[in-house]
């Protein structure tokens, strides 16, 4: 033993250092790649972006660039358009989670059933997931547009509309309008991940509880939920995150108004950096988000881990 | 506890054809152990007892009740199952219970069942714990005790000892019929395992290709086997089957030797049939007597021995208790007693 010990420590020494530095960086060199990358695309432009919000950056001014501290946090403090899109973030996240998971969970129970020509429903259920978000969007403010659009025509006709008009351009219910088109957008992603959660599940389970005298109902609540929940909590998770930044549709549908009811934070970042052109306000406002989602995610995995802990 | 009956029953999968007119009377507290090969249908007609699958033709009755359009849940019968299906996320204690949970039984009729079939089965310690935490053999327990928990009118078994190693399913075989002899409940077992059958049932009902093939005690099964089927599936090593030929009150084998046999009722001389006996019953005789016949493979089991022959190029098996000192290559001299002789006519049937 001491022996080996002694010869492989006297054959380190006697390693030329150009050896010994080739060795020691061996691992750094394999994982330089992607290291790399990822700081250049990533990490410097989220290190410059956080600088912005301490600086006064605007294009059109070129005297501006100066650091000016948390004078833009104590702006947004006193700006009732953020509040404001804070809201609509909430109600606009809130609503398209919840209805993208009930009827993906629905739609996934339907394709769960064996029936003829399910492949071919399967595959037909998923298309929307393939459209373009922004297509998606122009081709639903055209569907709620009464000039073009059937939507308005059939609302009025069924008395929900007391005559065909754009829900759009309705500060009452002008959120709809995308919502709508994001669950249409979003729920063959609950739809994918829930059925294929769904056909984990051992079939004889459900015989065992149907003979055990369990109705459907009951069989749902205490074998089917108790197997989704993980892949539920999961999904939900990203997709909160994800539909929170996701201004896209609102974008192209309503651009934010009428009279900023449908500005959610993300688009208000969007309109402050990309219309208003200023890159530092509009930085301070995606750091206050990131601060959010952050804060969102970690109580999220929080939760999960006492569950886990739980068992 | 009930009798079940089962009338013409038919089963068919578009224009499969898997169970062809099922008949079976089962007696109250009856142990019935469906046997046969995979795919036989046995699980199938197991399955359409329990409600799992629809009856196609046919009536399945409960107690002297129609059950053919009745729910799984509405007709109060229990079913292990092979996995054993039990609910992941529920304890031990939860798993027995859950179907008294669902009828709302009274918490203390609840906590009562439960701690008895525990105790029955040895899972006190358990009660608690969750399936994952269990080993193979205490899943099996508990998937019993969710069945004795309820007292239903019948057990239905669904190959319930597959997943065990050999010396577990041997223990849990003995516990299911202490079980029985505690409960005297109808039960219905389906194994392919022919040990398991023999052991356990009080009938065996023989299946094969959708017909059932002989139902009787399992020793009418082994001592006069219906046919060639039940035969050849009933003991092991399995039964030898010799082409012969009619003869004079004696059957003729292929390479020309006579075997004496009990003359059968109704057979016409020079009329083809097979030759049956079982290898424990073949005798190897010491005063040279009998047939000759070379020493092909030697299978010790330690019970006894599995000696491979062959008679003239016919395969014969014997199983003998002599630890006697065969070589590879030898020669002995065996006899076939005329009293353990079965003999099935061309179609396959018993004659006589």
């Amino acid at each position: 033993m001491t022996m080996t010990a002694d010869t492989l420590g006297r054959r380190h020494d006697r390693r030329p250092w150009l050896t010994r530095l080739a060795h020691a960086s061996e691992p750094y060199l394999y994982s330089a790649p992607s290291l790399i990358l990822i700081v250049v695309v990533m990490l410097v432009p989220l290190v410059i972006g956080i600088s912005y919000a301490f600086r006064d950056i605007q294009l059109l001014n070129p005297f501006s660039g100066g650091f000016i501290g948390i004078e833009h946090f104590r702006t947004l403090s006193e700006d009732p358009a953020f509040y404001g899109a804070l809201r609509n973030t909430l109600w606009w996240t809130g609503a398209s989670v919840l209805l993208q998971f009930v009827f993906g969970l629905v739609l996934a129970l339907l394709l769960d059933k064996p029936f003829w020509g399910r492949g071919l429903v399967q595959a037909l259920v998923f298309l929307p997931w393939a459209v373009p978000s922004f297509l998606a969007g122009l081709n639903w403010a055209w569907l709620f547009n009464p000039v073009i659009g059937p939507i308005p025509h059939w609302l009025s006709g069924l008395g929900l509309m007391a005559q065909p008009g754009n829900i759009l351009s309705d500060p009452q219910y002008a959120m709809w309008g995308p919502i709508v088109a994001n669950v249409w957008w979003g729920i063959p992603f609950f739809a994918i991940t829930l059925l294929a959660a769904l056909q984990a599940i051992p079939r004889d389970l459900y015989e065992a509880a149907s003979i055990d005298g369990a109705s459907w109902s009951q069989r749902f609540f205490s074998i089917t939920l108790p197997f989704l929940a993980p892949t539920i909590a999961i999904t939900v998770l990203l997709r909160t995150v994800w539909i929170s930044n996701f201004a896209d549709l609102i974008v192209v549908m309503t651009g934010g108004g009428p009279a900023d009811r449908t500005q959610i934070v993300a688009s208000y970042i969007f309109t402050q950096a990309f219309k208003a052109l200023d890159f530092g306000y509009a930085s301070a406002i995606a750091l206050v988000l990131l601060v959010l989602l952050l804060v969102y995610s970690m109580l999220i995995i929080l939760l999960r881990q006492t569950l886990l802990n739980k068992d | 506890m009930a009798s079940i009956e089962i009338e013409k029953l038919e089963k068919s999968y578009g224009h499969v054809s898997v169970l062809h007119g099922i008949d079976l009377d089962i007696r109250d507290g009856e142990f019935i152990v469906l046997v046969g090969p995979s795919g036989c249908g046995k699980s199938t007609l197991l399955r359409m007892i329990a409600g799992l699958e629809d009856v196609s033709k046919g009536e399945i009755r409960i107690a002297g009740n129609r059950v053919n359009d009745l729910h799984p849940k509405d007709r109060d019968i229990a079913m292990v199952f092979q996995s054993y299906a039990l609910y992941p996320h529920m304890s031990v204690a939860g798993n027995m219970s859950y179907s008294l949970r669902l009828r709302k039984t009274a918490k203390e009729k609840i906590g009562a069942a439960v701690a008895g079939a525990a105790s029955k089965l040895g899972l006190e310690p358990l009660l608690e714990r969750r399936p994952k935490a269990l080993s193979g053999g205490q899943r099996q327990r508990v998937a019993m005790g969710r069945a004795i928990v309820r007292q239903p009118k019948a057990f239905l078994f669904d190959e319930p000892l597959s997943n065990l190693d050999a010396r577990l399913r041997e223990q849990m075989r003995a516990e299911i019929k202490k079980m029985h002899a505690d409960l005297k409940a109808t039960s219905i077992y389906v194994t392919h395992d022919q040990i398991e059958a023999m052991t356990l049932a009080d009938r065996i009902v023989a299946m094969h290709g959708g017909v059932v093939q002989q139902v009787g005690s399992p020793l009418e099964l082994y001592d006069r086997p219906a046919n060639l089927f039940v035969a050849g599936f009933i003991g092991s090593p399995g039964m030898n089957f010799l082409d012969a030929a009619y003869l004079g009150g004696a059957a003729i084998l292929k390479d020309g030797s006579r075997i004496a046999v009990n003359s059968p009722a109704a057979v016409q001389e020079g009329s083809g049939l097979t030759l049956g006996i079982r290898p424990e019953h073949i005798v190897i005789t010491t005063d040279g007597s009998g047939m000759r016949a070379g020493v092909e493979l030697v299978e010790p089991t330690g019970f006894g021995i599995i000696l491979h022959l062959s008679m003239h190029g016919l395969p014969v098996k014997v199983f003998t208790l002599d630890r006697q000192a065969l070589a590879l290559g030898g020669e002995v001299t065996v006899s076939f007693p005329a009293e353990h002789v079965h003999l099935f006519d061309d179609e396959g049937k018993r004659i006589g």
